[in-house]
C-alpha cells in the first residue's frame, strides 16, 4: 500500500471539520489555524479557475518536487480561498519560483522572512482585495487567503515545515498571510507594475521575501523633504538584512505623504534617490566584527557609511493604505530579487 | 470522502541515490567550503590547522560562497568538482 | 559536512530531496557568535569527528 505522501487523492472515512483538522495536522499540513477541506468538486472549482495558464511549474526548493495543479488547488482550499482567488495564489507561486528570488534560501534561513504579495490592476477590485485602510492587516477575505495560501504551498509542497526545512529563528507574523493591493488611484505617480513595465489593463502580482512592514509615522513633517528625512531615519537599520547591501526594499507610502511629496516635485526617481543618500548607516552603529564579515562578503563602506541595498534602485517604491500620516518599510531578505508577474487569463 | 494531498508532487531527482567516490583523506587535495556564515571560515582554518600534524595541508584550500544567504554560484561548484577529491562544507549558524 | 546539532534536520531533510546521504559531522551549536577559546571547542570536536569519520 502506497504511504498518504505518495497518492494523490486519499480515501478518508467520512468525518467533520474537526476530526479533519485533526488529520491534517497529524500529516503536518497545517499552518496551525482552521483548515476547509480539499474535497475533490472543490478543488475541481478552484482548477477551473487556472485553465488558460497552462505553463510547467518547476521543481519546487527545497522538496524538488513539481506540484499538480490538483495539490496547489488543494492548499487554497484549505486556506478559505474562493475560487476565483486561485489565479492569484498561483502567479505569486511562479513569482517565488523565480530563480531570482532564491526561493530555497528564503525558506531555510534562520531570518524572518515571509512571502509578502502585492497586487495591482484590476483583479483588485474584481476579487476585494483591500488597497486601502489596514490594507496590511485584518478583514478582508482575499488578502487574508491569498497570502495564507502561499503559505501552506510553500509548507506542504516545498517542504517549509518549521524546526526542520525553515529554520527562522524567531518567524514573523506575516509568515501565516501577507497580501495586499497597490492603491492606484491614490498614487500621483505610476502604478508598480507600469513602472515595471506592464500595461495598466494588466493584473500583476509582485513577490519579495520580506520582513513584515516597518511603520513611518510622520504626523509633524510639512513638506516633502521633512517626510524623507523620517522614511530614511526608518529605514537605516543596522539590524535589517538590507544593511549587507545585498537586496532589494520597498517603501510603501501612505496616500497623505505620498501626496505631499508630489507636491513639492518629487518623482518616484527623486524619492530612490533622496533615500538612498539619506539612509545610510553611520559606522559608528556597526560592531568591528559585522564590518570585518561585510567586509569578507564584498560590501564595504563608503567613508564612514555603509548604503543599504546596492544602488536607488534597489529601493521600490508604491502607495498603499488608507487616511492618515503613515507609510511603511518593508527590508528584504537580501539575497533575493522582486520578482512580478503578470496573471494570465 | 475524497480529499486531494497538498504535499503531492512528482520527484524532480533521480530514483537512484547518488554514491559517493573514494576519497584517501590522507593524501587527497580537500576544498575547505564556507557557507560564508561567521565563524564558519575560523572553523574550517582551525581543521586545517589540527591537520596539518598528519598530513600535507599545501593541497588542503578555502573556498566560501560569496554571500552566506545566495547559492554557490557555478564557477565555484565547477572549481570544486574539477581540483578536489573531496569537499569539507562549513554550515556555520 | 560540518553542521550543528540543531541544523541536523535541516541537512537531512535538504540531503534526502536530493538523494544524498551526506557524510555528516556534528557539533555543537551555535559556532556564530563565539568568541575565539569558544570556538576551539567546536574545531576539536569537528577535527575528531572528521578523524574518525575518515578512518579507512
Amino acid at each position: 500500500m502506497k504511504d498518504i505522501a505518495d497518492q494523490e487523492v486519499i480515501d478518508l472515512e467520512d468525518m467533520d471539520i474537526e476530526a479533519f483538522n485533526e488529520f491534517a495536522a497529524e500529516q503536518g499540513w497545517s499552518d496551525g489555524m482552521p483548515l476547509y477541506v480539499p474535497t475533490e468538486s472543490k478543488v475541481a472549482k478552484f482548477v477551473e479557475t487556472v485553465r488558460g495558464d497552462n505553463r510547467p511549474y518547476p521543481p519546487v526548493p527545497p522538496r524538488q518536487v513539481i506540484p499538480t495543479i490538483q495539490a496547489l488547488a488543494a492548499n487554497a482550499v484549505m486556506a478559505g480561498c474562493k475560487p476565483e482567488y486561485f489565479p492569484v495564489v498561483t502567479t505569486a507561486l511562479r513569482g517565488v519560483l523565480d530563480p531570482d528570488y532564491n526561493l530555497h534560501g528564503t525558506l531555510a534561513t534562520t531570518h524572518s522572512c515571509a512571502p509578502m504579495v502585492m497586487v495591482s490592476g484590476p483583479i483588485r477590485h474584481e476579487i476585494g482585495i483591500n488597497c486601502g485602510s489596514n490594507c496590511f492587516g485584518q478583514g478582508w477575505q482575499a488578502n487574508a487567503t491569498i497570502g495564507r495560501a502561499l503559505g501552506l504551498m510553500l509548507l506542504n509542497v516545498a517542504g517549509a515545515k518549521p524546526g526542520e526545512m525553515d529554520r527562522s529563528t524567531q518567524g514573523n507574523p506575516a509568515k501565516y498571510t501577507f497580501c495586499f493591493g497597490e492603491n492606484e488611484e491614490e498614487n500621483p505617480w505610476t502604478p508598480y507594475h507600469v513602472q515595471r513595465g506592464f500595461a495598466p489593463t494588466d493584473s500583476v502580482v509582485t513577490v519579495m521575501s520580506g520582513e513584515g512592514p516597518h511603520n513611518l509615522n510622520d504626523h509633524g513633517s510639512t513638506t516633502g523633504s521633512g517626510l524623507l528625512t523620517t522614511f530614511a531615519g526608518g529605514m537605516s537599520n543596522p539590524g535589517a538584512n538590507t544593511v549587507y547591501g545585498k537586496g532589494p526594499m520597498f517603501v510603501i507610502i501612505g496616500p497623505e505623504h505620498a501626496a505631499t511629496l508630489k507636491r513639492d516635485g518629487f518623482t518616484i526617481d527623486t524619492i530612490r534617490e533622496e533615500l538612498w543618500k539619506r539612509s545610510r548607516v553611520h559606522l559608528s552603529r556597526i560592531s568591528p566584527e559585522n564590518l570585518d564579515t561585510y567586509a569578507t562578503t564584498g560590501h564595504k563602506p563608503d567613508g564612514d557609511w555603509l548604503s543599504i541595498g546596492r544602488s536607488p534602485e534597489d529601493i521600490h517604491i508604491t502607495v498603499a493604505g488608507g487616511p492618515g500620516k503613515h507609510s511603511a518599510f518593508i527590508p528584504s531578505f537580501g539575497g533575493t530579487t522582486v520578482a512580478s508577474v503578470r496573471i494570465a487569463r | 470522502m475524497r480529499i486531494y494531498n497538498p504535499s503531492f508532487g512528482l520527484s524532480a531527482t533521480s530514483k537512484e541515490k547518488i554514491e559517493l567516490k573514494p576519497v584517501n583523506w590522507k593524501t587527497d587535495a580537500i576544498a575547505l567550503v564556507s557557507n560564508s556564515k561567521p565563524n564558519a571560515r575560523e572553523l574550517l582554518w582551525g581543521i586545517r590547522d589540527k591537520l596539518s600534524a598528519h598530513r600535507q595541508v599545501e593541497n588542503i584550500k578555502f573556498l566560501a560562497k560569496n554571500s552566506a544567504s545566495q547559492p554557490a554560484p557555478k564557477e565555484l561548484l565547477q572549481d570544486i568538482a574539477q581540483n578536489y577529491r573531496a569537499a569539507l562544507l562549513a554550515l556555520g549558524d | 559536512m560540518i553542521a550543528t546539532e540543531t541544523f541536523k534536520p535541516l541537512v537531512l531533510a535538504q540531503a534526502k530531496a536530493r538523494k544524498i546521504e551526506p557524510r555528516l559531522i556534528v557539533v555543537k551549536h551555535p559556532v556564530g557568535g563565539l568568541n575565539a577559546e569558544e570556538l576551539r571547542e567546536r574545531i576539536e570536536a569537528a577535527t575528531k569527528g572528521l578523524t574518525e569519520a575518515t578512518k579507512t
